[in-house]
């Protein structure tokens, strides 16, 4: 028997252990990273969504569009426009235009005006040039999901509707309609 | 550094504030038998034509640091007469035709 001068052994392992321990630790973060790089590259790259309600329904839009989201201020009417714009709002020095999500998805279809817009919130969406805010109830998450998991549009959803959607995602145990920007900016 | 600026006519259209400019008036009329209705006649610059209003409000000075255009997202949602641009005050959000 021989003592080793200096290294004391604590909680009963030996230096080692503790050695193959920490080599074991290290070995196993790896493998955990590599699988997680693996199964990205398996399901596609991740994308970020900003998850958002609109009475029952939940909605999200990829956060790339997402320009920013905003409490609604004073909204300006405009006469002759399209029954889903609401009007103009003062955003920052910039005049935005602001749209009744609920409108946009349920076209010429009778929906209760909104009474008043206070505890709501506007999405700013940007796409090909275009800038408008969309009125929304609440805004819910923002979940990072790989693309692999938008699944294409519900057969129940109206073929007039199904346009203004890129796919279906499921985010807390809910399907969330995942809203395609270029068709909720153009007419 | 912009210097223009345009003096405006405000009238209420019953769901929005409009703004024609000064020089473009040609006469502001009350409507008979509509207490609070005017018509006003524009056409001194431009092509003639009337809009019918339910308030007239005064007139404003924008300066073009006050004018921003329309929204395209907006344009394409107008029908009927367009407007040529947004003028966005402290006092308020005006179209102006």
């Amino acid at each position: 028997m021989f003592e080793v001068i200096g290294m004391v052994p604590t909680s009963g392992m030996s230096p080692l252990d503790e050695a193959r321990e920490e080599l074991l630790r290290e070995a196993s973060f790896d493998a955990e990273v590599t699988g997680r790089e693996k199964a990205r590259e398996e399901s596609g790259p991740a994308r970020t969504l900003l998850v958002f309600s609109v009475g029952a329904e939940m909605y999200a839009v990829d956060l790339v569009h997402v320009r920013k989201v905003l409490r609604p201020a004073r909204i300006a009417r405009v006469s002759g426009a399209s029954p889903e714009v609401l009007g103009l709002m003062n955003c920052q020095g910039e005049v935005l235009c602001v749209l009744d999500l609920r409108k946009v998805l349920s076209p010429g279809k009778e929906t209760v005006p909104p009474r008043a817009t206070e505890g709501k919130f506007i999405v700013v969406v940007q796409h090909g040039g275009k800038e408008a805010g969309f009125l929304v109830d609440a805004v819910r998450d923002v979940a990072e999901l790989p693309a692999s998991s938008v699944h294409p549009v519900l057969d129940s959803i109206d073929p007039s509707r199904a346009r203004l959607f890129e796919g279906t995602v499921a985010s807390g145990g809910q399907f969330v309609g995942l809203l395609s920007p270029s068709a909720c900016l153009n007419p | 550094m912009t210097t223009g600026s345009v003096e405006l006519l405000l009238v209420d259209d019953g769901a929005a504030l409009r703004g024609y400019d000064c020089r473009d008036v040609v006469r502001v009329e009350e409507i008979a038998g509509d207490p609070g209705g005017y018509l006003v006649r524009l056409g001194r610059l431009g092509s003639p034509r009337e809009v019918a209003c339910s308030g007239v409000l005064g007139s404003v000075a924008l300066s073009a640091r006050e004018i921003r255009p329309v929204p395209e997202v907006l344009r394409e949602r107008i029908t009927g007469e367009k407007p040529w641009a947004v003028g966005l005050t402290q006092r308020g959000i005006y179209l102006l035709y």
